[in-house]
This record gives C-alpha cells, structure tokens and sequence, in this order.
C-alpha cells in the first residue's frame, strides 16, 4: 500500500479569521495547542473527527482545510 | 516544551537514575562478593519503591508547576482534563507498545542467562536491568515523537 502525504491549510485559514490564534483554534476543537504547531507543520495527520471539527470550526467542507497528496511511486 | 514533554524528560531523569543506581549497587555487591538473594531483594525493593515514589513524586510536582504556570500564563484556572488530548493519548500508546516489546526481549535476554550456565540470580538481575531499560527507551522514543512527529 503506497503512503501519501496529509497537508493542510490551517495556518492560512488562521490568518482570514482575523489572525485567530493557535490558542483560541485549539480552545474550540478541545485539542492543545502544541497538537495544532505539530498538525501545521504536517508533523501529525489528525483524527477524522478532529478534521471534522476544525472543518467546522472555519465554516469551510473538509477537503479546503485538509488534503491528500499519493506518493509518486512511477520514479 | 510541553506539559506532556516535560512530564516525559521527568521520567526519563527518574528511571536513568533508578537505572545507575542498580547498575553501582550490582556491580559494588559483585566486587564484594556479597552477590546473594537477600542482597539482591532488598536492591529489587529499593528500586519498586524508588520506581513508585519517584514517579508519583515528580508527576505531581510537575502538575503542580504546570498548574502554576498555566495559571501565570493565562490567569485562568488549569483544566486537567485539557491537557492530554488524542495525540497525546496515541504517542502514550505508542511509547507502550515500545516499552512491552523491549520488555519481552529483556526477558528472552535474561533467560538465555540459564543457557550459559548462570544462576537465577543472574536471571532475576537482568530482569530488573532490562524492565528499567524498557521504561527508559519507551520515554525516548516518546520524546522523539513529540519531536519529530509521525
């Protein structure tokens, strides 16, 4: 099974509700706030409810806030 | 570092010092020729009790100072339930898993001692060694992935 890649948008979406904090997002999704530096800097890929509630969280679907990249495996 | 990292480098620092202790007492009862059962029992309850008391100890102490500081940090009152979340919680999992797969070894190590002729004291000494061993690769490898990431 080839493993790919989860990023994510959350550090920009951060930024358009008016410079929300790590803080404050991690507050309203009930996760800490190093969980949140760990998931924007893609060193944690979070649970599916998680995605869900930060999805929530910014009014946007899923697939805005997080996505999938395969892993070229043709090279 | 985090409240969770901090609380893991506090057990790494109990269990390494737990770990040189038995080591100097080991091999100081070798050195003296007074390597028997009653010596080596009374190491095995000074290392459970050291194990107990100094995990307990430093866990406390440590909710106690990141109370205080969250407390200075936010002036807000410290939620317990807060501070370990679903990474947290997988991380703990996975240092486990660690933790009991090195054990498993330790134990197939120490019986190898029977294999080569050693006395069950030998076998009940590298059993501690290696169950001490295993807590302290588990913490390593914990604060790898809090470092890392996975």
């Amino acid at each position: 099974m080839e493993k790919g890649k989860i990023s994510n948008n959350i550090r920009k979406l951060r930024f358009f509700r008016d410079e929300m904090t790590q803080q404050q997002l991690a507050e309203k999704v009930g996760v800490t706030r190093q969980t949140i530096i760990a998931m924007e800097q893609d060193k944690y890929s979070p649970s599916l409810e998680l995605a869900f509630r930060i999805a929530h969280v910014f009014g946007v679907p899923l697939e805005e806030v997080f996505s999938y990249q395969p892993e070229d495996t043709s090279t | 570092m985090s409240f969770q990292e901090k609380n893991i480098v506090a057990s790494l620092s109990t269990f390494t010092l737990i770990l040189f202790v038995y080591l100097f007492r080991v091999f100081q009862m070798i050195q003296t020729e007074s390597f028997n059962a009653p010596n080596l029992f009374r190491l095995w309850g000074i290392v459970a009790i050291l194990a107990v008391a100094g995990t307990i100890l430093l866990s406390i102490l440590t909710h106690i100072a990141g109370g205080i500081v969250h407390k200075i940090r936010t002036n807000e009152d410290p939620h317990i339930e807060d501070i370990q979340d679903e990474r947290d919680k997988l991380i703990d999992l996975k240092g486990t898993r660690v933790a009991y797969t090195f054990s498993s070894l330790g134990v197939a190590a120490s019986m190898l001692t029977f294999v080569f002729g050693q006395s069950p004291l030998v076998m009940f000494s590298a059993l501690i060694f290696f169950g001490v061993l295993a807590q302290i690769v588990a913490d390593i490898w914990r604060l790898n992935l809090y470092r890392k990431g996975f």
